[in-house]
């Protein structure tokens, strides 16, 4: 070791010692830094198109399908990064369903018992809706049957119901459909013969996607799930 | 200039504990405390790799600051509680509450995964967690290790300490490893498939209309006590929340 690092050296053990309160890591931190000049100031659409590679990945994160618009709220569920897709195929992020009610149900296309059911209530909360308030609530089914639950089975799974284009059925992977179901507190698992238990909870969320009401259970709540839609 | 960077993780308090070793726990059963009357009677867990103790202040300090959306100051509380990180001196500074060795606590199910994303990895199963803490300190199955059980039964006696000792100073386990019980409860990847609705398949109309498939809460050992309260934690948690008790360590699929 030369001469000057271990000036440097005993210049960093100082300035570690003597300064209290402020972390070298923290000052040191690229990430810290890059937070500093990019997320805190810039909108995010600007902050990821201005950035060179590589991304800090906290900063453009949440900006995929909303990059024109501002941040999401500190409870919005639209702040999971998440991929799912839907039963067309194509790519979908929760982020574009903000500025619309959301009825929003975890599911799986076997089920035969609950999932009918409560499919069956959210039509009925659909067709009760007035007209405008219909027009643009969404109602999103996501399933946790990620294994057979594919883009076909879903695709059918409307037809079979007659579940209109406001309907949006959704797949994604293990960690997304997990990091969801955590979000909105549904429990899950997988049974030996391939069913799964599961909680029967419809979620609410309001047009930033901040769950406003759940409707537990399987047996009434459905005026409250429509009043919480029309809030 | 390894001397320089050995000084400046010491100045730093980073150089308390060893980078974290993986061992392998071996492919065995995992026979479930509660399943429903469709499930089978274990669940096979194919061998796998589990971090040999518990992430530490340390690693979570690099972690925060190589990613600030998970700094205290700046994590939405959607993904984490208002008691996340609480005991810490600041955004980047653990502070003597929470020494570098010791491991990291109040982080929730989200920070704990983000951690171990950013790591290569991910978090153990239930099935694999509870694998890997049946071994005892000497036998693959440590259901009658009296040694374990008295210090594992000790431990849950004790109030949580201010505290926390460092990581892997006790003795390790048949598997190598450390800490699985006696230092701090730990997040499992599938934390919410913890349906805990009653005591018994006598549950009532009102539950198995909340849980689809919710005949399903039959305790087949009814003695494993330290299991049904990681269960009854398990149960009770969100996603977001935090506690001064509960870490993490992280897991890897062995190579193929």
């Amino acid at each position: 070791m030369s001469s000057s690092h271990l000036r440097l050296t005993a210049t960093l053990l100082a300035l570690a010692v003597l300064l209290p309160g402020r972390s070298l890591l923290a000052g040191d931190s690229p990430a810290s830094e890059t937070k500093a000049a990019c997320c805190q100031p810039a909108p995010k659409a600007a902050c990821c198109a201005a950035k060179a590679e590589p991304k800090p990945a906290a900063c453009c994160s949440t900006a995929t399908s909303a990059e024109a618009a501002a941040p999401f709220t500190s409870d919005s569920l639209y702040q999971l990064e998440a991929a799912f897709t839907d039963d067309t195929g194509k790519a979908f992020s929760l982020g574009e369903l903000r500025g619309r009610p959301v009825a929003l149900n975890l599911f799986f296309a076997s089920c035969g018992y609950a999932c009918p059911l409560t499919v069956t209530d959210l039509l009925a909360i659909q067709s009760g809706l007035p007209a405008e308030l219909r027009s643009r609530t969404a109602f999103v089914l996501v399933s946790f049957d990620t294994a057979r639950d594919t883009t076909a089975v879903l695709a059918q799974y409307r037809a079979q119901r007659g579940l209109d284009s406001n309907w949006i059925i959704l797949r994604g992977s293990d960690d997304a459909v997990r990091e969801l179901a955590a979000l909105v507190g549904v429990k899950y698992k997988q049974e030996a013969d391939g069913s799964f238990a599961h909680s029967n909870l419809v979620t609410i969320l309001n047009a930033q996607g901040e769950i406003v009401h759940q409707r537990q259970g399987l047996k009434g709540g459905l005026e409250a799930a429509a009043a919480a839609l029309a809030k | 200039m390894r001397l320089f960077a050995l000084i400046l993780s010491l100045a730093l308090g980073l150089g308390a504990a060893e980078p974290v070793r993986m061992v392998t726990i071996p492919a065995g059963a995992y026979v479930p405390l509660q399943r429903s009357t469709k499930d089978a009677p274990e669940v096979r867990v194919a061998a796998f790799l589990l971090d040999a103790r518990p992430v530490t202040n340390a690693e979570f300090l690099a972690f925060v600051t190589a990613h600030p959306k998970w700094r205290r100051s700046q994590v939405s509380r959607l993904f984490a509680d208002s008691s996340y990180l609480e005991h810490w001196a600041g955004d980047l500074e653990p502070g003597p509450t929470a020494p570098a060795a010791a491991p990291v606590v109040r982080i929730s199910w989200f920070a704990a995964r983000a951690y171990a994303r950013s790591a290569g990895k991910r978090l153990p199963s239930t099935a694999e967690w509870e694998l890997a803490a049946a071994a005892g300190y000497t036998r693959p199955d440590g259901k009658n290790d009296e040694d374990l059980n008295r210090d594992l039964y000790a431990w849950l006696a004790r109030p949580v300490p201010a505290v926390q000792r460092a990581v892997a100073s006790g003795r390790p386990n048949f598997h190598g490893a450390y800490d699985l019980h006696g230092l701090v409860w730990e997040w499992v990847d599938d934390f919410n498939t913890a349906m805990v609705t009653g005591e018994s398949r006598g549950d009532s109309g009102l539950e198995r209309d909340l849980f689809c498939g919710a005949g399903s809460v039959g305790a087949k050992d009814t003695t494993d006590y330290a299991a049904f309260m990681r269960q009854a934690l398990r149960s009770s948690l969100k996603a977001n929340n935090t506690t001064t008790a509960l870490g993490f360590r992280c897991a890897r699929d062995l190579p193929r």
